[in-house]
């Protein structure tokens, strides 16, 4: 199916879930929760805390998909959005209440590195825009790859990222430069 | 610097403010010059979206099954209290005026306020509940348990204080007559002082139910008449032993909630 017609299909349910319809929000659930569910993963760093960031967040779409139509963004980013800023939120609730979110994140990014063909494009509802970052982030070499997607997913720093990633400072600074410019210019051909 | 004349630069400065790498007062300075020059507010939400599609590109997981029954036992939970809301706004409804007179205990309206907030606090109760099981250890899940097993147990509440926080479950079981509370919160009165349960009718003043003591979970014997059709419950801090229920509260209210016939 084209991105256009999902597209169509996530708002019609979108629309549906706005007027408080319990099997759309189902349906939602059904064909969007893997890909939210793998953010969440991706952000908090383990299955349980990314399943308490998935119910938070599909009861925000629940409670703001009348919000939805004003937004302007393709579904799929819309619902991404909020798994972000739940997850995100959720580490800082986390890290207030004095608990060791960077030793857990630790043991996930250095599993997270050596793995290094791009995530096969099995986003089926994916964004447009989504189809264009990916094909420009396979043409970024592995680490430039990994340390722009981290520094944005987990809202990390350069020192941040050279701490958790254990690597030099200045490479982090480097990988992330070359990686936007490349990015920059790979992605003006989609504009 | 004009950034905002030199596309190269600013292209970049976006796509590092986008990211988030652009800290401190870099970024606060490009910040500044987004909103005084659209070009570069352009730019940077064109890298903020662009950016953002990084969310829809990480490996896809399937939840585990019990994911979507959390969720959908939270929703069901909403809505149902939701309808017993509307009901018993329904049924508060048609109360005579007139009984509005001594002191503010006795005020309807604020009664059916409170009634209302008290329902509020049990939606809001219910929906972090989940949030709560870790600090409050297994005591309320425990209870939920019990409640969902337990079919003489007829009415429940929980007792909030005023920052939604659960302080004191309620059940009532009108076969043995038994009204139960648990304390979950830390709250615990001086000694020279008793909290008391009321009930609070939608119309005439609050009736005692009875004095607490200072155990963790207590039983009091009650009527059903003495529960049914009564919308709320609230705890009051009284002199030692109590006061006598005629001249309702003299203490400040600490907790309340919405009183909930279970439905079978």
């Amino acid at each position: 199916m084209n991105t256009e017609s999902v597209d169509a299909e996530l708002i019609t349910l979108l629309d549906r879930v706005a007027n408080k319809d319990h099997q759309a929000l189902k349906a939602l659930y059904d064909c969007c929760s893997p890909q939210l569910y793998g953010l969440a993963i991706r952000v908090v760093g383990n299955r349980e805390w990314a399943e308490d960031v998935l119910q938070e967040a599909v009861l925000t779409i629940w409670r703001a998909a009348g919000d939805y139509r004003s937004s302007l963004s393709p579904p799929m980013a819309w619902m991404g959005l909020i798994v972000r800023s739940r997850a995100l939120d959720f580490l800082r609730r986390r890290k207030s209440e004095g608990s060791q979110v960077t030793q857990e994140l630790d043991d996930t990014l250095a599993q997270s590195l050596p793995g290094d063909a791009p995530n096969p494009m099995d986003h089926a509802q994916a964004s447009e825009q989504a189809r264009a970052l990916h094909h420009c982030l396979g043409q970024l070499d592995h680490g430039p790859r990994e340390v722009v997607s981290l520094a944005y997913i987990r809202d990390l720093s350069h020192s941040d990222l050279a701490r958790q990633l254990k690597l030099p400072l200045g490479t982090v600074k480097t990988w992330i430069r070359r990686g936007l410019d490349q990015l920059r210019l790979c992605m003006t051909r989609f504009a | 610097m004009n950034i905002h004349q030199n596309p190269d630069l600013l292209d970049r400065l976006a796509g590092a403010f986008a990211l988030g790498t652009l800290r401190g007062g870099a970024r606060r300075r490009f910040e500044a010059l987004a909103r005084q020059h659209a070009p570069v507010r352009v730019a940077a939400l064109i890298w903020q979206t662009r950016i953002a599609s990084l969310n829809e590109l990480q490996p896809p997981h399937a939840p585990p099954p019990a994911a979507w029954r959390r969720i959908d036992n939270l929703l069901k939970a909403e809505a149902e209290a939701a309808q017993m809301q509307q009901a018993r706004s329904r049924a508060a409804a048609p109360t005579p005026p007139g009984s509005v007179a001594v002191g503010w205990l006795r005020s309807l309206r604020l009664w059916r306020g409170m009634t209302a907030a008290g329902a509020l606090a049990t939606v809001v109760v219910t929906v972090v509940g989940l949030n709560l099981r870790d600090q409050m250890g297994g005591e309320i899940q425990q209870l939920q348990a019990k409640l969902l097993n337990t079919p003489q147990i007829e009415y429940v509440a929980v007792l909030s204080d005023n920052k939604s926080t659960a302080s004191m479950l309620v059940t009532f079981d009108p076969k043995s007559k038994r009204l139960t509370l648990q304390r979950v919160g830390s709250y615990q009165e001086a000694s020279s002082q008793s909290l008391q349960l009321w009930a609070l009718p939608p119309s005439g003043g609050p009736k005692s139910l009875g004095v607490l003591g200072s155990e963790k979970v207590l039983r009091l014997t009650a009527g059903e008449n003495d529960v049914k059709a009564i919308p709320a419950l609230a705890i009051s801090l009284e002199p030692k032993g109590g006061v006598p229920s005629e001249g309702g509260p003299t203490g400040p209210v600490l907790f309340k909630g919405a009183l909930i016939q279970k439905a079978v």
